[in-house]
Order: C-alpha cells, then sequence, then structure tokens
C-alpha cells in the first residue's frame, strides 16, 4: 500500500509544482488553493487548506530543495499510522478509495490465481488425464485402428512379401520400426521356406490409457499359419498340430501408439519379454 | 464504496480533472473482479466433472481386477485354507459360488499335488464400464509360475477376461475365463 501512498503523494506535489509558477505571479495563498484538487471536494476541513496552502507558498521560496524536503517530510509523515488518523479523515476520502480499490484488486486477484491453481490440479490427476473410457469416442477410434494395424503389421503372406514391409512404413514409428522387425525376422523367414501364409487376428483389445495424443491397448490375437510345403509351424514358435486347416496361436501384447496427422500410428510393441 | 467509484468514474470519463491512477487502479479491478469469475467457474466445472467420477470407477475396477485376477491365479499347499479365502473374499455372484461349492474337493488336489503357483500380472485394461449398474469387464494379461513339488517351475501365460461387479461399494470378480484361442476350429 505505501507504494500507492508514494503516488498519491507525488501527483500531488507535481500538481503544487505546475501551479506554482501561477502562484508566484499573483502572489497570492487563495489563487494556489483554489486550483488546488483537494478544494473541489465538499468533504475538505480548512485545515487541509491551510496545510497545502502553507506548503505551496514555502514551494515558492526554493525550487529542487523544496522537492527533496517535501519528500522527506510527506514520508515521515506517512510512516505512523496512528499519528496520521487526524489529518486522513480531514484529508479527501479519495486516497480511501483507492485504498479498497487496491485491496479489492489483490483480493481479487489472489482468488483468481488460486481457483485456477485448484482447477488445474483437479485436471492434473492421473485418473482424470486418463480419458480410456470417458472419452468413448476416441477409445473406440484407438481399439479399431490399432486392431487393423496390428492385423496388418503381424500377418504375411509369402506370395506377397512387399505387403508387410509397405505396412511397417504406414503404420509404424519410432522404436517400433526395429521391434517389429527383430519380431517378424524369424517368422518371414520361416513363412518363405514353408511357403504359409500367416494370418493375424485381434480377438480382444482395450485401452489401458490415453494421455493427449499416446494411448496403450492391450490387444489379444489369434495367429494362424496355413503352410503348402508339407509342415507347418504357428509363428509364435509352437509346432504342434500339423493338419491342413492350419496352426492356431494365441498372443497378447501392448501396443504403444501417437496420434499423428489424424492417424493413430504403432511407436512400441511390448510382447511382454516373449 | 459504490458512490466513490461512481464519483471516480464521473469524473475520469468528464475529464475536467485527469486521474490516471484512480482509472488504472479501477481498470485493473475490473479486470482482477473479471479473472475472479472466469477462474472461479473454471474450478467449478473442473470440480463437478461427471467424467471424473466414471474415470476414478474405471481405476477402481481395474485395480479390483488386477487384484482379484492374481488372486485367483496364487495358492500355496502349505497355506491352503488362507489362499482359499483370499479365492472367496475376491468374488462375488455365480463365480463365488462355484468356488465355495468347490474348495473341499481343489484344496483335497492341491494337497496332493504340492503345488505353489504364483501369478504376476503384466497388462490391464477395462474394455468395458458400466458405472451405475457396477459392472465391467476387464482384458487381464497374465504370467503364471507353477511350481511343482520337485522344485521344477515353469511359466505360462494367461490372457485372462474377467467381469466385475460391484456390491457394497466393492469391486468382485463375477466371472473369470481365458480368452478362447483360434475360434471355433481350435476347439
Amino acid at each position: 500500500m505505501s507504494t500507492t501512498r508514494h503516488h498519491i503523494n507525488r501527483q500531488r506535489r507535481r500538481q503544487a509544482r505546475e501551479i506554482r509558477p501561477a502562484a508566484a505571479s499573483a502572489a497570492s495563498a487563495a489563487s494556489v488553493s483554489s486550483s488546488s484538487p483537494s478544494s473541489s471536494t465538499p468533504t475538505t476541513g480548512p485545515a487541509t487548506e491551510e496545510t497545502t496552502d502553507r506548503r505551496a507558498s514555502t514551494a515558492t521560496v526554493t525550487t529542487t530543495a523544496t522537492v527533496t524536503a517535501d519528500e522527506r517530510t510527506t514520508d515521515s509523515r506517512e510512516q505512523p499510522t496512528d499519528a496520521r488518523e487526524q489529518p486522513t479523515r480531514a484529508r479527501p476520502r479519495r486516497p480511501t478509495a483507492l485504498v479498497v480499490l487496491c485491496a479489492l484488486t489483490v483480493l481479487l486477484g489472489g482468488f483468481a490465481g488460486w481457483a485456477h491453481a485448484k482447477a488445474q490440479a483437479l485436471r492434473d490427476d492421473p485418473a482424470r488425464r486418463n480419458t480410456a473410457l470417458t472419452d468413448l469416442a476416441r477409445t473406440s477410434e484407438i481399439k479399431g485402428q490399432t486392431a487393423k494395424a496390428v492385423d496388418r503389421l503381424f500377418s504375411y503372406d509369402h506370395t506377397d512379401p512387399d505387403a508387410l514391409g509397405e505396412a511397417a512404413g504406414e503404420l509404424l514409428t519410432g522404436k517400433a520400426v526395429d521391434q517389429h522387425r527383430d519380431l517378424l525376422a524369424d517368422v518371414r523367414q520361416r513363412a518363405d521356406e514353408q511357403k504359409a501364409v500367416i494370418t493375424t487376428t485381434v480377438t480382444e483389445s482395450a485401452v489401458e490409457r490415453i494421455d493427449g495424443d499416446r494411448a496403450r491397448v492391450l490387444v489379444y490375437a489369434d495367429q494362424s499359419s496355413v503352410g503348402t510345403a508339407g509342415n507347418q509351424a504357428a509363428p509364435g514358435g509352437s509346432k504342434e498340430a500339423t493338419e491342413d486347416e492350419g496352426v492356431y496361436a494365441g498372443a497378447m501384447l501392448a501396443v504403444d501408439v501417437v496420434h499423428r496427422d489424424g492417424r493413430w500410428l504403432v511407436s512400441g510393441i511390448d510382447t511382454f519379454g516373449r | 464504496m459504490a458512490r466513490e467509484r461512481a464519483r471516480a468514474v464521473s469524473r475520469v470519463l468528464a475529464g475536467d480533472r485527469p486521474r490516471p491512477l484512480a482509472a488504472l487502479v479501477l481498470a485493473l479491478t475490473l479486470v482482477a473482479g473479471g479473472f475472479a469469475v472466469w477462474a472461479g467457474q473454471d474450478w467449478y466445472r473442473a470440480a463437478h466433472d461427471d467424467r471424473a467420477a466414471y474415470a476414478a470407477q474405471r481405476d477402481e475396477a481395474l485395480a479390483a481386477g488386477e487384484q482379484a485376477v492374481q488372486n485367483l491365479n496364487t495358492l500355496d499347499h502349505r497355506d491352503l485354507q488362507h489362499g482359499l479365502d483370499l479365492w472367496e473374499s475376491s468374488t462375488t455372484g455365480e463365480l463365488h459360488e462355484q468356488l465355495v461349492s468347490g474348495r473341499a474337493e481343489f484344496a483335497e488336489q492341491v494337497e496332493k499335488a504340492k503345488t505353489v503357483t504364483t501369478a504376476r500380472v503384466l497388462s490391464g485394461a477395462v474394455t468395458e464400464l458400466d458405472d451405475r449398474a457396477g459392472r465391467a469387464r476387464v482384458l487381464i494379461a497374465l504370467r503364471v509360475t507353477v511350481k511343482a513339488s520337485d522344485g521344477a517351475a515353469s511359466e505360462k501365460d494367461s490372457r485372462m477376461l474377467g467381469e466385475l461387479t460391484r456390491t457394497k461399494g466393492q469391486w468382485r470378480l463375477s466371472a473369470l475365463g481365458q480368452a478362447p484361442v483360434g475360434g471355433a476350429s481350435a476347439g
């Protein structure tokens, strides 16, 4: 608050300086008091007028020296709040209004900041940040696109080997590119040898977490391998059935996806160490 | 107060005696007031967001589901009664009844086999959640380790599908099974 008071004092001094030449030429204290801001308010007591007059007239005697002296005196006058009680009541009420406005500003500003912090804290709650299921449209979009991506990325037809590379180029990003290559290198080689067709179908999926542009999906998929070269093997490595319809294996994996250019791309594949 | 402000406003508007300080303070107060109203509304909306309650239920259901599935895949033949008690307390509905009715028989089998089964949840997610009805479906990827009496351990991954029902404010497992492999042709 003291800064505001300084402000008011400085303003008053400036006004006093402005009217100084006029006061000097007229050589009368009356003209000073009539143009002083305090005289315009009806609440002003005669005591204040006298003080302003005296201050104004002394100011006419010396110029620069008085400003500093004036500042010192006003400062010392402002410091003790109790001692000031009397002159405050006598002086115009405008400073009080300003003080109240300032206090109100601080209070309102403080409340605004506090409420904003509260709202932010609520939103930053991890449970709320995760919009899986709470944002149904996004959840089903992620599920659908991830299932399609997994179907394509883990299916392989030895007669169309380029399709896998194409799918990888379209659907993968980041470290998933390497992960996918490592995962499928073996499968690919075996499928080529056995002239097999590996088909992966997602049977169940659920979105674990959506955090803005990132999401993690748990996927259960079935893989079938149909060979035409005689003996078949499931891509998972289990060689049990050797029927012509093929071999089925269940797989589970967690897929990280990122939203890019309106599509969800696979950025990580977690096979839980298998 | 209001009169003071009105007077200050009229004085500023009239312009007969420019009072930049008063105008500035008044403007600041109004801006602060605007911010306060906006922040207050924002806070109220954040605190009364329906999705927050739904998200909390989802996380609660998942946590309960993961714990229950882990419990039901954990059993030590040396501490059978405690383990089976845990099974019963984790479940409700039909699954609970099945466990209770088959308890004696099952205990005998495990006693004979002397196996120690432990499970670890690898990952889990909720597929469906009906907040009002108190029903949820979860997918839980599980790694089960079975230690036989001779000390040989075997690991097996399970793709679990669970159904949860909320009873007395608690989510409990009401159905549990493995995701079928290969659809119809795999049998």
